[in-house]
């Protein structure tokens, strides 16, 4: 009843002391407009300061503007990814959103950055009074933090997808393992069979690669691979004698599995990775009241940062460790770990960003 | 409709903090400050409008909003260019002075003038003529009246947070003048509250006192403000059933006084006895000479949980809460112990990302959970001391025996002002004594004074209390013989309604908890049946035609609210929220007052009071 657009609990008072000025004026008029010459000089003095600052605004709303607008592009991404079924992947579009959306992100940032050099210049050259520069930090802070909710959020809806997609698979592989092996056992029985031989006829004759193109493509690729290809080349000249058709499903399907389980746990560990650096870039912006005495707070803050920092190293430890270990033993071409690839420099680099901006962390 | 007053508050606020413009309705993602283009302004507040912002908003919401720096009035402050400030300010001659000169100085881009209530016409002349002086009118964007003259505790709590509000109403020097000023205040105080609701209630109080007088001002103002254009309460004209309009009663705090001086053991009122609440945070002494203070309010889980249980269970329940945390902490640091090194290993690593990736995600709230138990535990330990040291124990029970069973055990109260606990707490005990007994007996009362003076206690408050309860009896003496302008008089003498009500009513009880006067009476005055305790109400209906033809709106209401002149606290907010529970079906009431109290606080107002009537002594022999 009370969300009427005609009703509002404020009363605006502008033109009444709009019309209170105007009758004050005309006895004042003369003298007003004698005295207006001078002092509208006064006013336009600092003009310099003042157009740095308009300059520095317009770069800040328009940063604000972008981010605002990817947000938008990253709901459409979410449904997007959340509307993928079996047979009808729009994985195209996704495609294309997704680097639409990698680029804005990656230009958004990289404006920050020169807005942040553009603070800090303003900030050194000492015209601007303190609580100008105050105001300029604090925007600044304030788009970077906008950002970084854009990247996770985008990190998430990266993250769904691709668990949509192992889902799916799964689900393929459920529905249509059994036919692939009744399928492919009576034609490869017949003959001994090459590796190369196995993967093309496999390729086109098991029914859940059609349209994917994640990785049923990419296996052709990977067989002829140096390292992989030839761990499996002889596993399966070994295996050729006895029923080997049914043993290479299964061990394409397992590195399949395997390719995805690898992409969804690097995907976890990154979030993880920047949920710490998250956390510890919030601990400055929690739940400060308007009427505390700031300087009890950064003390408790820089704390509880050390505090959290301390517990946290373990895990963090362990992080470092896992992923070095990916990195030793799997040299996969994978489309999305292409992408994810160039994504995972960002998301790294923008923690990096959070810590670098609050107070040093302490050892 | 349930009046949720905190949040149409907090709307109100934000609103005005996106410069008072409509929300963009094709909104999407609210990554930012909704409209199109963002714009970051800077927040200007007095001293009193900071306490109406501290409990709503945090600096985070600000920064939500696009609101970078926030400052004080007073402060000195410097230029920055090309941004629009926010001023939120009261209407006060020095503000307006002030805000004159910040735009002859061109601080910032362009002033928003959002006054906390009404700016009074003269004051709005007084702005336009300094800005013309300075020429600075181009500066000066908008001014509005906001009708946020209040604080919002909690959602069915306000209060006017005008200090002193009982010493100046009672004060026997006081003159018209400054009395009328003061009730003016409280009636600026509630139309906030009103128009900030968006509801024209139906006015209900008792004869004589400062409640009929706020209540007839208050009528006078809405009915003023009913007759303009474009009011603020534009609800339909038809609209006179009492199903949807609330009841406001309105008391004096002469009314029941004895709940603004017992001690209480709940949780949450032994708290702001002992510690002091200010805006819903306790501030204590710690160790290494620092204050550490501490957030009270709705997004503390175990407060809201807790904080009406008495205080043992309050420390049982930490125990449990602080074992259990205990418990989740161990499993997460099982599950990420003894992971240094692992590898790769295939599926088996998935799982322990998963548990690592569980572990992480727990984790923030963990460390909250070992914080809000930190917290409590703090202050349940002070308390724990304190209640020690004063017995805070014993004088609750005696006084909870005394006030509603009306039984004194006398030698336990001699004992008790005799023994432990501060001076306030005894006098506090005394007043109870005073309060709980229609009549007492003058020995007890002498041995009691003695108790008292021994102790070197100020009983300056008791001799007030003995005053005001003698005068009373003079009153209903007198009521019952004398010519009704005779109680007019009196009750113009500003000594309130009569303290008898509270005594007749606490002999007959509820088992199981003690009902207030004032839970009662307002939950007659909600049912609107005919009740002998209430029928002489007054009642002001400012929809109502003037020449009273109309029908009188006795009720039933579903919805209340009350308010309490001269100091309230949390022992009748938590009454009425019982009340307001328990009923059926549910009803909603909002309690306010003008200040919220302590006992030792009003215990300072009524020794105040005795002490400019000239009674008692302070250890120094007054001039009689």
């Amino acid at each position: 009843m009370n969300s009427r657009p005609g009703q509002a609990s404020y009363r605006d008072r502008t033109q009444e002391f709009l019309k209170a000025v105007e009758n004050l004026k005309t006895p004042f008029s003369l003298v007003a407009d004698a005295s207006s010459s001078s002092t509208g000089s006064i006013l336009e003095g600092p003009k310099s300061t003042a157009s740095n600052q308009s300059e520095f605004n317009r770069k800040a709303s328009k940063i604000g503007l972008g981010i605002h607008q990817t947000s938008q592009k990253l709901a459409k991404l979410a449904k997007l990814a959340k509307r993928t079924s079996v047979f009808d992947d729009p994985a195209v579009e996704i495609q294309e959103l997704t680097s639409v959306i990698k680029q804005d992100i990656t230009a958004l940032n990289s404006a920050v950055v020169d807005l942040q050099l553009v603070c800090n210049s303003q900030n050194e050259s000492g015209t601007m009074s303190k609580d100008t520069t105050s105001h300029s930090t604090t925007v600044v802070d304030n788009l970077k933090n906008r950002l970084m909710s854009a990247t996770k959020e985008f990190k998430e809806v990266l993250t769904m997808r691709t668990e949509n997609f192992k889902v799916h698979e799964n689900r393929r592989q459920l529905f249509s393992s059994s036919a692939a092996r009744d399928v492919a056992n009576p034609f490869l029985r017949q003959r001994p069979l090459s590796s190369r031989g196995i993967s093309d006829s496999n390729a086109p004759s098991a029914p859940w690669e059609n349209g994917s193109t994640h990785s049923s493509s990419l296996f052709p690729r990977r067989m002829m691979n140096g390292e992989p290809s030839s761990s499996i080349q002889p596993l399966i000249q070994q295996q050729q004698q006895q029923q080997t058709a049914p043993v290479q499903d299964h061990y394409i399907q397992s590195r399949a599995e395997a390719l995805q389980n690898v992409e969804s746990t690097i995907h976890e560990l990154s979030n993880i990775f920047t949920q710490l650096a998250t956390m510890v870039s919030q601990q400055g912006e929690l739940a400060i009241r308007i009427d505390e005495n700031v300087d009890d707070t950064l003390v408790n803050v820089e704390g509880a940062q050390g505090a959290l920092l301390k517990y946290l190293t373990g895990a963090e430890y362990v992080y470092l460790m896992t992923w070095s270990n990916y990195l030793l033993n799997m040299r996969i071409q994978y489309r999305d770990m292409n992408c994810l690839s160039k994504l995972l420099p960002l998301f790294t680099t923008t923690p990096l960003f959070c810590w670098v901006s609050k107070a040093s962390p302490p050892t | 409709m349930a009046l949720n007053l905190r949040q149409k508050q907090t709307n109100h606020i934000i609103r005005m903090l996106n410069l008072n413009q409509p929300p963009n309705p094709g909104g999407g993602i609210s990554s930012g400050a909704g409209a199109t283009d963002e714009v970051y302004k800077i927040l200007i507040m007095d001293a009193f409008c900071r306490a109406v912002l501290s409990p709503l908003i945090r600096v985070n919401d600000l920064r939500k909003h696009g609101v970078t720096l926030y400052f004080g009035i007073d402060k000195e402050r410097q230029k920055v260019p090309d941004v629009p400030a926010i001023y939120f300010v009261r209407a006060t001659p020095d503000n307006v002075e002030r805000i004159a000169a910040d735009a002859g100085r061109g601080l910032y881009d362009s002033f928003h003038l959002n006054f906390s209530s009404s700016l009074p016409r003269p004051l709005l002349e007084d702005l336009a003529r300094r800005t013309l002086e300075k020429d600075a009118v181009h500066r000066i964007s908008k001014v509005y009246d906001q009708y946020l003259e209040f604080v919002s505790l909690e959602n069915g709590f306000f209060s006017l947070a005008q200090p002193k509000t009982y010493v100046q109403i009672n004060d026997p020097s006081a003159g018209e003048r400054e009395i009328e000023d003061i009730l003016e205040k409280i009636v600026s105080g509630l139309f906030c509250v009103l128009a900030t609701l968006g509801v024209v209630p139906v006015i209900r109080c008792a004869r004589g006192g400062p409640a009929e007088m706020v209540a007839s001002a208050l009528d006078a103002r809405l009915r003023d403000h009913l007759i303009t254009r474009n009011n603020l309460f534009a609800e339909g004209a038809g609209l006179t059933s009492s199903f949807q309009r609330p009841i406001l009663c309105l008391f004096d705090r002469n009314f029941e006084l004895s709940v603004g001086i017992q001690h209480d053991w709940n949780y949450r009122p032994l708290v702001h006895d002992v510690l002091g609440i200010k805006l819903n945070r306790v501030t204590m002494p710690a160790e290494k000479s620092a204050v550490k203070s501490y957030e009270l309010d709705d997004s503390d889980p175990f407060w809201v949980a807790n904080s009406w249980s008495p205080f043992q269970k309050v420390a049982e329940e930490i125990e449990i809460q602080l074992s259990k945390y205990k418990q989740d902490a161990d499993d997460v640091n099982r599950r990420t112990a003894g992971k240094d090194g692992v590898e790769f290993e295939g599926t088996y690593h998935i799982g322990d990302t998963k548990h690592l990736a569980n572990a992480i995600n727990s984790l923030p709230e963990l460390t909250e959970r070992k914080m809000i138990i930190d917290k409590h535990t703090n202050i349940a330990t002070v308390l724990l001391g304190e209640i020690k040291e004063r017995s805070l124990d014993a004088y609750c029970t005696l006084e909870t025996d005394m006030l509603t069973k009306g039984s004194v055990d006398r030698s336990a109260l001699l004992s008790l002002l005799r023994g432990k606990g501060t001076k306030a707490d005894k006098v506090r005990l005394a007043i109870a004594y005073l309060l709980s007994l229609e009549t007492t007996p003058q020995a007890e009362v002498e041995s009691i004074e003695t108790a008292l003076r021994e102790s070197e206690v100020d009983t300056r408050a008791f001799h007030y209390v003995k005053k005001i309860k003698s005068l009373n009896a003079q009153l209903t003496a007198s009521a019952s013989s004398s010519s009704r302008s005779n109680i007019v008089d009196w009750a113009e003498k500003l000594y309130g309604q009569s303290i008898s009500a509270v005594t007749a009513g606490m002999k007959n009880l509820l088992s199981g908890g003690r009902e207030l006067a004032l839970t009662r009476t307002v939950e007659d005055l909600m049912e609107g049946k005919p009740n002998p305790d209430v029928d002489s109400y007054l009642i002001f209906d400012p929809r109502a035609p003037k020449t009273g033809s109309g029908v009188q709106l006795k009720g039933p209401f579903k919805e209340a609210i009350v308010f309490m002149i001269g100091g309230g606290n949390y022992v009748e907010y938590r009454s009425l929220m019982e009340l307001a529970q328990r009923s059926q079906p549910v009803k909603h009431v909002i309690y306010g007052t003008t200040e919220l109290l302590n006992g030792t606080e009003f215990v300072e107002q009524l020794t105040e009071l005795g002490q400019k009537m000239g009674l008692g002594n302070s250890g120094v022999t007054p001039p009689q």
